[in-house]
C-alpha cells in the first residue's frame, strides 16, 4: 500500500486541486423554478425527507458552490444507484446552487480550487480544520462550503462509513481521529464554515443582475503573455447567455471564443467556448454590483493552461484596466498602449513619464509613445486617462535586479501514453523584480516588475535524481516556458521500470542587456490521479 | 534504528531523514501545494520529502494496493464502496494500466 510508514514524520498538512468544471450546463433560475424543486421532490426525497418550504433532510443544512453540488449529486448516482439524466442532473445542480449557494464574499479567498489554479501553495485559515481534513483534501474544498456543525460531525461519520481507513491512515493514525473529527474539528468547520451568514442572507435578497451587454475585457496567459479584448454576452434564457469574445495578445496573436454560459447563484458564470480550436471552460464570478466579472479559463482536459480574466462592463464607471508593457526601463523611449474604458481625457503616466506623442486612441485604447527620463524613480505608477486611473498599473525599473519562478512550487504528472489520463504540464513563468531604491533585495520597497522572456533549462535536483537520471526521463521544456512530462505507465528501460517521474531542477535565465540573472525552482513530475473531481 | 542498515530506496530515504528536532521545523515550513499539484505528505503524489524518490516505483507495481482497500480514495478509486468495478477484467495494473479509468462521472 502507498501508504508512508514513516513514524519519524509527523503526517502534516498539505493537499489541494482545482476543480473539474464538468460542464454545469442546466435550466432555471436564480428563484429556483418549482419544476426543479419537483424534481428534488422526485429524485432525492425517496431518502432525503421533505422538510416543506424547499428544505430536506441534509439537503438544506448545507450551501455549496456549484461544482460542490455537482459532486455531491453525482455521487448519489455512482453511489447510491439515483438515475438522473445529464439534464435532471444538471437541473437539480442549478437548483441547489441557487437555493443553498455560496456569495461572492464566502469564495473569494478560495476560489483558486474551483479556477483550478495550478500548482497553489495553500496555507490553513483553522490548524484543527487543516490537520482533520486537508491531510487528504485541499483545504479550500473544505472551504468553499458552509454547514451547520451538525452537518459537519455528519460528514465525520460520513468519512468513517465510506472510507473505514480514514482512521488508520498515515494523516489520520496519530491520533485519535474519530474523536477529533467528531468533536473539535466539528465544532471547529461550524464556526468558521457554519451555515448561516450575514453575507448570504444579504446576497441571496439580491435581485439576479442581467449580464447582457458588452464588456471590455484584460488579462494574462501564461506562456503566452497578456491580451485585452472584449465580449458580447446576450441573454438566451433564464441565468442563461451566449458570448463572444475576441482576445489580442501583446506578441499579435488573436483568438476568437464564442460559446454559451450559465450564471448559478447570481454571480457564478461557467462557460463553455470554442477558443484557438479548443474546449476552453470559464470560471468567472460577478463582482457585487454586477459591473466587475473576474475569474479564469482553461482548457478542457488541460487545466492546467489558460488565462486569468478582468471585464468590465462598458459604460460603468471609466478605468484603466492594463498598461502594455507594463514596465518601462528609466532612459528608454517605449510603445505603449492603455486598455480601459472611458479613457477620454489627459494622460498622465506618472512622474519621469512623458507623452512623446499619441499614436491613436479611443475610449478602449489609447496607444502611445513615451520617453521615461533617465533619473526617473524606481516604483509604479497610476495611470490616468482623464476620471480614469489604474493604480499600480505601470512600473518604472533601471534594471532586473532578480528573478522568481512561479509558480513557486510547480508540480507535473505523466499521463497519455494510451491511458485515460492526459497529461498534466507545468506551464512556468520568470518573473522580474527590482530591488527598489535602496537597492536591497528581500527589502519592503522591491518591486515586482512583470514577467519577462528567459531561455529553460534543466537539471536533476538532488543526489537521488542524478542516480535515477530524471533529467533523461521527466520531460522536457519548451521556449514559453511549458513543460511537458513523458508518457505514463512503467518505463522498462528505468531502474525498477520507474515510471517516468522526477526531481527535477528548472533554470530560467534572463537577458538584461549585457547582465544575466537567473533564478530556479524544483519542478516536481509525478504520477497521475485516478479520480478526478471537479473539486480536488 | 541503530542496528537496521537501509537496504532499499525508501529506506536510505529515510535514514537520510532529519532528526526529530528538523523534522518539527520541516513541518512548520511546509504548506499544501494545490491545483494539478495535489499533494499531502506523505501522500499520492509526494513523499514526506516533497519528492518522489521515496514513492512507490513503478507506481503501478503498489496500485492495487491503494484502491481495494481505500487508502487514496482522494486520488485513487475505492474499490470497497464506491468504484467496485474499477479494476474489474485488468488484474495486472503494470500490464492492463491503460485500461483503468479516471473515475469521476462527467
Amino acid at each position: 500500500m502507498r501508504r508512508t510508514d514513516h513514524h519519524r514524520t509527523s503526517p502534516r498538512a498539505l493537499a489541494l486541486a482545482a476543480g473539474l468544471v464538468t460542464q454545469l450546463a442546466a435550466a432555471g433560475a436564480y428563484a429556483a423554478p418549482p419544476a426543479a424543486e419537483a424534481l428534488v421532490n422526485t429524485k432525492c426525497a425517496a431518502c432525503h425527507t421533505a422538510k416543506g418550504d424547499g428544505k430536506w433532510d441534509r439537503i438544506s443544512d448545507s450551501r455549496r458552490t456549484p461544482e460542490g453540488w455537482d459532486m455531491t449529486v453525482a455521487r448519489m448516482g455512482f453511489a447510491h444507484g439515483v438515475k438522473l439524466s445529464h439534464e435532471e442532473r444538471s437541473a437539480i445542480v442549478k437548483y441547489l446552487s441557487d437555493a443553498y449557494g455560496l456569495s461572492p464574499d464566502e469564495t473569494v479567498a478560495h476560489r483558486y480550487i474551483i479556477e483550478r489554479q495550478p500548482s497553489v501553495v495553500e496555507h490553513h485559515d483553522n490548524k484543527v480544520i487543516g490537520d482533520t481534513c486537508a491531510r487528504c483534501h485541499s483545504y479550500a474544498r473544505v472551504a468553499v462550503q458552509r454547514r451547520t456543525e451538525d452537518d459537519w460531525r455528519k460528514l465525520a461519520h460520513f468519512h468513517v462509513g465510506q472510507f473505514p481507513t480514514v482512521e488508520i491512515q498515515a494523516g489520520g493514525r496519530d491520533r485519535n481521529w474519530f474523536e477529533l473529527a467528531t468533536g473539535d474539528a466539528a465544532v471547529a468547520l461550524g464556526k468558521v464554515y457554519g451555515y448561516d451568514s450575514a453575507s448570504w442572507a444579504k446576497w441571496k435578497a439580491q435581485k439576479p443582475v442581467d449580464m447582457s451587454g458588452t464588456w471590455r475585457l484584460v488579462g494574462h496567459k501564461p506562456g503566452t503573455g497578456a491580451y485585452e479584448g472584449s465580449a458580447t454576452i446576450q441573454r438566451t434564457g433564464d441565468d442563461r447567455y451566449s458570448v463572444a469574445m475576441e482576445l489580442r495578445y501583446e506578441n499579435g496573436a488573436t483568438e476568437s471564443a464564442t460559446g454559451s454560459s450559465i450564471v448559478y447563484t447570481g454571480h457564478e458564470w461557467r462557460a463553455t467556448v470554442q477558443q484557438g480550436g479548443r474546449n476552453v471552460h470559464q470560471v468567472f464570478s460577478l463582482q457585487p454590483g454586477g459591473a466587475v466579472l473576474t475569474g479564469r479559463w482553461f482548457e478542457e482536459d488541460n487545466d492546467a493552461v489558460g488565462g486569468d480574466l478582468k471585464a468590465v462592463r462598458a459604460g460603468s464607471a471609466a478605468t484603466v484596466l492594463s498598461v502594455q508593457p507594463a514596465m518601462l526601463r528609466s532612459g528608454s523611449r517605449a510603445s505603449v498602449t492603455i486598455n480601459g474604458t472611458g479613457l477620454d481625457g489627459d494622460v498622465d503616466l506618472g512622474p519621469g513619464v512623458k507623452v512623446r506623442r499619441v499614436v491613436a486612441r479611443s475610449a478602449d485604447r489609447v496607444t502611445l509613445e513615451v520617453d521615461v527620463a533617465a533619473g526617473a524613480a524606481i516604483g509604479a505608477r497610476t495611470v490616468s486617462v482623464g476620471k480614469a486611473q489604474g493604480a499600480d498599473a505601470l512600473k518604472v525599473f533601471k534594471r532586473i535586479d532578480y528573478v522568481k519562478i512561479t509558480p513557486d512550487h510547480p508540480m507535473a504528472r505523466v499521463g497519455g501514453a494510451g491511458g485515460s489520463t492526459p497529461k498534466v504540464p507545468a506551464q512556468l513563468e520568470a518573473i522580474a523584480y527590482s530591488a527598489g531604491a535602496d537597492g536591497k533585495t528581500g527589502t519592503a520597497d522591491d518591486l515586482r516588475l512583470g514577467v519577462v522572456d528567459a531561455s529553460w533549462s534543466l537539471a536533476n535536483l538532488n543526489k537521488a535524481a542524478e542516480e535515477m537520471r530524471d533529467v533523461e526521463y521527466a520531460g522536457r521544456i519548451e521556449k514559453n516556458g511549458l513543460f511537458v512530462t513523458n508518457d505514463a505507465g512503467p518505463n522498462p528501460d528505468r531502474k525498477y521500470g520507474a515510471n517516468n517521474v522526477g526531481e527535477l531542477r528548472v533554470t530560467a535565465t534572463v537577458k538584461d542587456g549585457g547582465r544575466t540573472v537567473k533564478a530556479t525552482a524544483p519542478l516536481i513530475v509525478t504520477v497521475q490521479r485516478w479520480n478526478d473531481p471537479p473539486i480536488r | 534504528m541503530n542496528r537496521l542498515k537501509p537496504l532499499n530506496r525508501k529506506a536510505h530515504q529515510i535514514d537520510a531523514a532529519p532528526t526529530e528536532d528538523d523534522v518539527e521545523k520541516v513541518v512548520a515550513m511546509s504548506a499544501a501545494v494545490a491545483g494539478c499539484a495535489t499533494t499531502f505528505d506523505p501522500g499520492w503524489e509526494l513523499d514526506p520529502f516533497l519528492g518522489v524518490a521515496g514513492l512507490c516505483q513503478p507506481m503501478e507495481a503498489d496500485l492495487y494496493g491503494c484502491s481495494d482497500p481505500c487508502w487514496w480514495p482522494a486520488q485513487v478509486p475505492d474499490t470497497l464502496h464506491n468504484y467496485q468495478d474499477w479494476s474489474t477484467g485488468n488484474d495486472d495494473a503494470a500490464r492492463d494500466w491503460k485500461a483503468l479509468q479516471s473515475v469521476f462521472p462527467k
